[in-house]
């Protein structure tokens, strides 16, 4: 494994866990499962979320 | 054959260094050992419960099926359902799972010697704490991620069901209080950490506006931006505090204050949206959680400190230690929670992450995983406390009605416990950390935080006090991120709890039902945030026993669901996987309650406590450490309420076994009848997903990865 192979890993996590990929996979689940569907756009999207993490708090442990 | 051979050798290695490194730590009296020895002791025993223990559980109890999709396959709608990759959830469950608990209660417990905590940190964990992880994950995975609270109302009963409810709200009030607590000691008259923290809110807000309006949608840069702000907020509190002028003035708070700003900050926490606070907040502590703890190991790795405690200090036997009372059993078990068995994590284990695992094998990884990672944060923590001197480690942990507030009587009243520390060491080892006092700095932060300095200071040649504070400010930080998200969570519980009964005010929505709700939340906790800051005694001294009992106790209805749900699958000869720790735990948390009831001392018994002070208050009489009639009012009121609570815990326990002792004499009769015993399990749906079942893949499963790429699907 390169460093380069490296970083482009550590890149990828960080894009993942901190939910940055979460529309790029709306976008598609959109167009695999509903075809004629429209797309929210990326403000709509992430406005969304983030109002649905108002009605869905995650608890934090100890 | 050859890897076979290989394998074999690999694992007696390990199984060597671990037991030798047990054998060090365990054996060798009268010479300062190094830390190095605890670490391997601890990481050799992970490896190699992980590999046999937590294996066998997953093949042979739990028998998990790769064949079976998972709720995040059937149920994939993009949004809560999804299959994520299992490093990536590993990366969520565990920064959900760790907060400052791991690092709060090893520190405590430290009073009894290194030697107690760690061995039920590492033992704890592998037979206790990550199988209730794995199990509950297991099992609200099968359900297609039911809660806790579901599991125990549809498996065992009505009773057991509103009896796991109240379990969960008052853990959640006692857990917040105690946190704010810590908080609060932390950051009482420190101009420093105080305006360090309050600088967190603006940052906050400002990348909750950057995120919503400016760049949706990019957290790395936001999150970016807001670590560079708080790194400069540190090193703003420092030039606060050395202006020595209006500005310290306003940041210099007493506990009251304190306390009283972290009330009305968890309300506004509760009733504002999360883009703005929570969601922001949430980020910014879980970069600097993970980023500290790998941090903290690189510090001990390279460093590799030697430990001042004692293995194991009279304390653990007289009981009579000052940081927090009674014996080493059970009171060890009910300090040290998390890191060891903490009954938080079924909420967790039970929430979104088993809507995200991909494959039903993932379950070892990150059930069991997670939680062994955590053990070891709570190793680190035992350390850092143990590398201290252990006189200034009791002048820092003794309540102030002990230590009294000045170098001079706090060195005489650690020379009282049998520990030497001379003022002039006392007054040095703030003005290192550019402190006023560390003398009665209670709840375990800036003790870690002091441990965390001296190595930091140690692996990079200086700067203790810059290190000092950073240590305060991110315990602080992912504590009232707790705080934050914690209150919120209680709010829905309650409005869903509350709205059976009135509608509207089950509605989410409704902003006098929110603002309702929150006011009641933030009360409960806040009543124990304020009587634990003006408790003559020391509140963490009343009340950390209480929320160790109170996670002990949620820890017991999350093993008796799982023990409950095995039994129903008709694995009785396996039960004992989850029973035995059960009924360790039951031993655990019933002894402690009983002596926190009923015990004829004072110092350890809330109602002997309770009658010793009413009686000299009736008599005129001010006993110590209480100054005035009025703090004789407060400690019988505190120990009236605590021995209350300390009873209803316990009754809480009684009452959810015998609730599932009936379902079990019930299921087992029936399966001897052959009578059919219904499951709650989801229908069996073929799997169409292929992934890897550990955080690395094996060189077989990339191959089966790779073909899969190559045929397009």
């Amino acid at each position: 494994m390169t460093v380069r192979d490296a970083l482009r890993g550590v890149a990828w996590y960080l894009r993942e866990v901190s939910g940055e990929t979460g529309y790029e996979r709306y976008v598609a689940h959109v167009r695999r499962e509903h075809p004629d569907a429209a797309v929210m756009s990326r403000r709509d999207f992430e406005r969304r979320r983030a109002d649905d993490r108002d009605a869905n708090p995650r608890a934090r442990c100890c | 054959m050859g890897s076979r051979a290989r394998s074999i050798a690999i694992w007696s290695v390990v199984a060597l260094v671990g037991a030798v490194a047990w054998g060090v730590v365990a054996l060798v009296r009268g010479e300062e050992i190094s830390a190095a020895w605890l670490v391997a002791a601890a990481l050799g025993s992970y490896a190699i419960a992980y590999r046999f223990y937590a294996r066998f559980i997953v093949r042979r109890v739990l028998e998990v099926d790769d064949r079976r999709a998972t709720p995040a396959e059937r149920l994939d709608n993009g949004v809560d359902y999804q299959p994520t990759d299992r490093r990536v959830l590993f990366g969520h469950h565990f920064a959900a799972i760790a907060g400052a608990g791991p690092l709060v209660g090893p520190v405590l417990a430290a009073q009894m010697g290194y030697l107690p905590g760690t061995i039920w940190i590492v033992v704890g964990v592998i037979f206790a704490g990550a199988v209730q992880d794995m199990t509950i994950l297991f099992f609200s995975m099968r359900r297609d991620g039911k809660s806790l609270g579901q599991m125990a109302r549809e498996e065992i009963g009505p009773v057991g069901g509103v009896a796991a409810l109240l379990a969960v709200f008052s853990i959640m009030v006692i857990l917040l209080a105690v946190l704010a607590l810590v908080v609060v000691n932390a950051l009482a008259d420190s101009p420093w950490g105080t305006f360090s923290i309050a600088m967190t809110i603006p940052i906050a807000f400002l990348m909750g506006f950057y995120l919503r309006v400016i760049r949706p949608g990019r957290v790395i840069e936001t999150t970016a931006i807001g670590v560079a702000l708080l790194l400069l907020a540190i090193v703003g509190g420092g030039i606060v505090e050395e202006s020595g002028g209006a500005l310290a003035d306003a940041f210099t708070l007493d506990p009251e204050t304190l306390a009283f700003c972290l009330i009305a900050y968890g309300f506004a926490a509760s009733v504002l949206p999360v883009w703005m606070l929570l969601a922001p907040r949430d980020y910014l502590s879980t970069f600097m959680k993970i980023g500290t703890i790998v941090l903290l190991a690189i510090g001990i790795l390279v460093t590799l400190p030697v430990l001042q405690n004692e293995p194991v200090t009279k304390f653990a036997s007289s009981g009579e230690g000052p940081v927090f009372a009674g014996s080493l059993f059970p009171f060890v078990f009910i300090t040290i929670a998390c890191g060891a068995l903490s009954g938080f994590h079924s909420l967790i284990a039970s929430g979104t992450t088993p809507k995200m695992i991909q494959k039903e094998s993932q379950v070892r990884t990150i059930g069991y995983g997670a939680m062994l990672m955590e053990s070891f944060v709570a190793v680190m923590a035992i350390i850092a406390a143990s590398i201290l001197e252990p006189g200034l480690y009791y002048a820092v942990n003794a309540p102030a009605g002990v230590v009294g507030d000045s170098v001079q009587s706090a060195s005489q009243a650690v020379n009282e416990l049998g520990f030497a520390i001379s003022p002039e060491a006392l007054q040095r080892a703030a003005a290192e950390v550019e402190e006023e006092s560390i003398i009665a700095r209670t709840g375990g932060a800036p003790t870690l935080a002091l441990g965390m300095a001296e190595i930091f200071a140690g692996a990079t040649g200086g700067a203790k006090a810059f290190w000092y504070h950073f240590a305060i400010m991110f315990e602080a930080l992912f504590i009232l991120t707790t705080v934050d998200a914690g209150t919120r969570v209680g709010r829905f519980m309650l409005q869903d709890t509350l709205g059976n009964v009135w509608k509207p005010i089950g509605r989410v929505s409704w902003k006098p039902g929110v603002y309702l709700t929150s006011a009641i939340v933030v009360a409960a906790w806040g009543y124990f945030l304020y009587a634990g800051v003006t408790d003559p005694l020391g509140g963490i001294n009343q009340l950390f026993p209480l929320f160790g009992i109170a996670n002990q106790l949620l820890a017991a209805v999350a093993l008796t669901v799982a023990t409950t749900l095995l039994i129903k699958a008709g694995k009785l000869k396996w039960a004992w996987v989850t029973a035995v720790p059960l009924a360790f735990d039951l031993a655990v948390t019933l002894t402690a309650s009983y002596q926190k009831v009923f015990s004829g001392n004072p110092r350890l018994g809330f109602f002997a406590q309770r009658d010793a002070f009413s009686d000299a208050r009736d008599q005129g009489e001010v006993l110590a450490p209480a100054q005035t009639a009025a703090d004789m009012d407060k400690v019988v009121t505190n120990s009236t309420v605590d021995g209350i609570l300390a009873a209803l815990f316990a009754v809480l326990i009684i009452v959810v076994v015998l609730d599932a002792a009936r379902v079990w004499v019930r299921t087992i009769r029936a399966q001897r009848a052959a009578r059919p015993v219904t499951t709650t399990e989801a229908e069996f749906v073929e799997s169409e997903l292929f992934a890897p079942a550990g955080l690395i893949a094996t060189p077989a499963e990339r191959e089966r990865e790779r073909e899969l790429v190559g045929a397009g699907s």
